[in-house]
């Protein structure tokens, strides 16, 4: 304690934060007090410890939890003027943190499939992290610890054991050096990166020479102070900070390695067949030795979502789940399992049903992903052969290439603010460059990076912006750029560098004036000269555009066309300042409808203005993603749209069936209405004259079906909808049409089954037929089995009678025993095209 | 026999249909005359007006959910059968006429 007359100031304090005096409140704290000259310390009256207050690490070792009850002593020149101070500080400012904890992701309810559904299946629940399904033989892998004795260490001198230690870190810096040079992915560079950064740490090495001091032999040093910093970190309330402690631990252990000889043991494997990774944890060296051609999935038992192994097998595509309880025990080594990872269980694959599904399932993924390659090869394209950009909205460097895949013909939209969710610190500069130039080349297409964008209603921890009463008009997207200048000069070099890789493009958020603009190109401006200076690659026609969210802009557009190169419509932005109605405000949500005749007049005066002005519009809001809207947009004559990946080949193919000449005449129309009704009406009745997607479509007719089952006879034609992009969620369509099959049997006799549902969650109105081999018990009218499966998938808000028309009158040809014996007779499926178009009068393509 | 007929079934994609087909086809094979609203996904189609009710000697309800104005019908003899019945075995309905 401090010389000095005075006595300290005390008094106590119960956390109010839920989650602890974690990372970023202990950090937030240290802060605080630092502008004393006092000093400061905080006793745990749970635990005991004390700590120094302006020591993050240290509070964080502290451990206080909720409800904790603390003493805070404070003594030095300013102690009153500081407790004052401090007090008002832990009772305003540190209780906002738990506003701004981010909620537990909760998973969502699902509809299991029926196959999976038998109480004889053992499923092990977990939490999926990396989407996918694994199939392969469970390989379990041992627990690393820092426990075991070392070999046979005896210390030498001080200075051998120093040496020893600094030559056990350069081996390691060197190997991660030589693996970082090998050509990786943007995560797999980033991990390594992190554990070259442990190596480089001063508290990590002043931590081992004070070990050695105390005359500790290197390995010694080592255990002790991996197990200094691993108890540190793991005793965060933090979950991030918590799942560093797997990267220390790994460090120290291939340090200790090159000291004391093997340490990995049965942690580390070879694979020889397909397999899936069976863990506690995995540390991320281990993951990246492994041979990723029989890697096929991971279960891990604790690792989090910001876990290093989890962040590569995102990156890698390697299906995996968390949160498995005990998996290591349960999961026999040896047996053959399957990771799935899109509806978060292991399953052992030994029962014949579990073994049949996985195999159409992986069958069926084949067959979709080919489906859609057809597709995304091909330009959107008018009937009368306009063409209009359908890009793709993305929040990380790695989704460009499967956007690409869905056929997005440019990356509309990169949030980049999803790099900075959940972080405790900003994205580095590198971290940035290596997401966006990810884009840039997973894309091969032009890509819009949107600077971050964040606010009152985005809360992002690292900013610790204020919260506000009415954060959709306070402090939020560009507003806060001159105040986090450092960051925002970051992400602008980031995106620069980037732009010398692809063609990228950089758009801010929530501009309403000119001065904004301004400022923003002279901050660039100042970064491309200081990339000139030192000869850094860059883009020097880096097209700049804005969002247009502020409906100031709207009215201003002809000096912003001078200043900028393009813009987007951010629709919901826009049509809730337009509508002056907040959109998480239930009672009035409603207001907030984008076919408001007057906001679609508004979003035509928008593009006309800029059009007038020869600069580019598209739009990338959720008014985009609606394909109900399609004809209005392709109206107003936007350039391009950007919406999320999967909507994009039902939104492409639906543009090839519009003409823009008529889509410009119902706009004309709609603006005229007075009434949102009036438009929605219009709209109807213009898509109903529309050709939407055929009924009938051979891709929905299967032949020689090999089902055993009614259960695999329905998931078959489901998964057929699911292959042509007529549903994204099978599994929900499924449990619709078994729900329907419990009120009474679809058997309608004579070997005819017609299961049906009425769900949104089938994308277009479908018929889809199944011819079965063999026939299987439906529990039919006349209790005879089925060889014939028509299924029916409506749309619920269909409001076009055609299709249901047809239906009604397959429903009553059903009922003919001539019809019937006609189509059990047709064995190929054209012939049973043929028939059914004829019979019920409809086209097969689209007119 | 003058016979009005109303059929509903819950989605009203098909079994709404498939069981009207059924009553005006064995209508016509024994004899009767019969017109059959539906109630489907499509609303009502092919509805019943005062007239046809009225003259009309009794109604077939062939449905597995609560139908719109069933109030028209308050003077008249009513036989219900679940949906199914009219699909499967639609004479055994008729049958039910004479008793």
């Amino acid at each position: 304690m401090s010389p000095g007359s005075s006595n300290p100031v005390e008094f106590g304090f119960v956390c109010p934060l839920s989650d602890g005096l974690h990372a970023r409140p202990a950090s937030q704290m240290a802060k605080f007090v630092a502008e004393f000259v006092s000093q400061f310390w905080l006793v745990n009256q749970r635990t005991g410890t004390s700590a120094n207050l302006k020591s993050p690490l240290a509070i964080i070792s502290a451990d206080v939890r909720g409800g904790d009850t603390c003493s805070i002593r404070i003594l030095g020149p300013d102690q009153e003027q500081a407790a004052r101070a401090l007090e008002q500080f832990l009772g305003q400012e540190l209780a906002k943190e738990n506003e701004n904890s981010l909620p537990i992701e909760a998973a969502l309810p699902q509809t299991l499939p029926r196959a999976l559904q038998s109480p004889a299946i053992t499923r092990y629940p977990g939490v999926p992290v990396s989407p996918g399904i694994g199939k392969g033989k469970a390989v379990v892998v041992g627990r690393l610890s820092l426990s075991q004795p070392l070999n046979g260490d005896s210390p030498a001198s001080r200075e051998q054991e120093e040496r020893r230690v600094e030559r056990a870190i350069a081996t390691l810096r060197a190997r991660l050096q030589a693996l970082l040079s090998r050509s990786m992915s943007a995560a797999e560079k980033a991990v390594l990166e992190a554990h070259q950064s442990i190596l480089d740490d001063v508290s990590f090495t002043e931590r081992i020479t004070a070990s050695l001091a105390a005359g500790q032999s290197a390995g010694e040093a080592l255990i002790a102070t991996g197990k200094y910093f691993i108890s540190l970190l793991k005793s965060s309330e933090s979950a991030y900070v918590r799942e560093r402690a797997v990267d220390v631990e790994e460090i120290c252990l291939r340090l200790l390695e090159e000291i004391d000889g093997p340490r990995f043991g049965s942690a580390r494997v070879t694979l020889e067949e397909p397999s899936v990774l069976v863990a506690e944890t995995l540390a991320p060296q281990q993951l990246l030795e492994v041979d990723r051609r029989w890697l096929s999935g991971l279960v891990l038992e604790y690792a989090g979502t910001t876990s290093h192994a989890v962040i590569l097998a995102r990156s890698l595509g390697i299906p995996a789940i968390v949160g498995v309880k005990d998996a290591p025990v349960i999961l026999t080594p040896g047996e053959q399992i399957v990771v799935d990872a899109n509806r978060g269980f292991v399953v052992p694959n030994g029962n014949p049903t579990v073994h049949r599904f996985y195999d159409r399932e992986w069958q069926t993924q084949r067959w979709r992903q080919q489906a859609l390659s057809r597709h995304s090869t091909a330009r959107a394209i008018t009937r009368d052969g306009q063409r209009i950009e359908v890009g793709a909205n993305i929040c990380s460097g790695e989704e460009s290439a499967a956007a690409l895949a869905q056929g997005a013909e440019a990356i509309g939209l990169f949030r980049t603010e999803f790099l900075f969710l959940g972080r405790e610190r900003a994205p580095s500069e590198d971290e940035q460059f290596a997401a966006y130039a990810e884009a840039a080349r997973g894309a091969k297409r032009r890509v819009t990076i949107r600077t971050i964008d964040v606010g009152g209603d985005k809360p992002i921890p690292l900013l610790n912006l204020p919260t506000e009463s009415n954060p959709y008009l306070g402090y939020r997207g560009m507003r806060i750029y001159r105040e986090h200048q450092d960051l925002f000069r970051t992400q602008l070099r980031a995106i620069l560098r980037a732009s010398a890789v692809g063609p990228v493009q950089i758009m801010a958020p929530m501009v309403s004036t000119i001065e904004e603009v301004l400022w923003l190109k002279e901050q660039l401006g100042e970064s491309q000269e200081d990339f000139e200076r030192r000869k850094i690659a860059f883009d020097p026609l880096l097209p700049v555009g804005i969002m247009i969210e502020v409906p100031s802009v709207a009215f201003n557009l002809d000096q912003f066309s001078a200043e900028v190169d393009f813009f987007s419509i951010g629709t919901n932005d826009l049509n809730q300042y337009f509508m002056a109605v907040d959109r998480d405000n239930a009672r009035v949500a409603k207001l907030a409808n984008v076919r408001q005749p007057s906001f679609l007049r508004f979003l035509k005066h928008i593009v006309d203005a800029v059009q007038r002005n020869g600069k580019w519009v598209g739009m990338c809001g959720e008014m985009a993603g609606d394909v109900r809207n399609l004809p209005l947009l392709l109206g107003l004559g936007l350039h391009g749209i950007s919406v999320s990946s999967p909507e994009i080949p039902a939104l492409k193919r639906t543009i090839s069936r519009f003409s823009v000449h008529e889509c410009r005449q119902l706009l004309l129309e709609a603006i005229e209405c007075a009434r949102l009704e009036e438009v929605d009406e219009l709209l109807r009745n213009f898509t109903s004259h529309e050709p939407v997607q055929p009924l009938l479509d051979p891709e929905l007719v299967i032949v020689n079906s090999d089902s055993r089952t009614k259960e695999e006879a329905i998931r078959e034609l489901i998964d057929s909808l699911y292959i042509a992009s007529r549903t994204e969620n099978p599994d929900h369509l499924e449990g619709l049409v078994w729900a329907r099959e419990q009120t009474c049997s679809t058997g309608l006799g004579d070997g005819f089954a017609i299961p049906h549902c009425r769900s949104d969650a089938v994308k277009a109105n479908s018929i889809a037929i199944l011819k079965l081999d063999h026939p299987i018990e439906w529990d039919a009218i006349d209790q005879k089995p089925v060889s014939t499966v028509i299924l029916l998938a409506v749309r619920e808000s269909d409001t076009s009678n055609a299709h249901l028309q047809v239906l009604a009158k397959l429903a009553r040809r059903l009922m003919n025993a001539q019809f019937r014996d006609e189509v059990s007779q047709l064995k190929e499926s054209g012939e049973i095209l043929t028939h059914l178009s004829r019979e019920l009068q409809i086209p097969l393509q689209p007119q | 026999m003058k016979i009005v007929a109303v059929t509903a079934c819950p989605t009203g994609i098909a079994h709404t249909y498939m069981a009207a087909e059924q009553l005006e086809k064995t209508a016509r094979a024994l004899g009767h005359e019969i017109k059959v609203e539906t109630q489907g996904a499509m609303g009502i189609e092919n509805e019943l007006d005062e007239n046809e009710i009225r003259q009309a000697q009794v109604a077939i309800f062939a449905i597995d959910i609560e139908i719109e104005k069933r109030e028209r019908f308050r003077q008249l003899k009513v036989i219900q059968v679940p949906v199914q019945e009219a699909i499967k075995n639609p004479k055994s309905v008729f049958l039910r006429l004479q008793g």
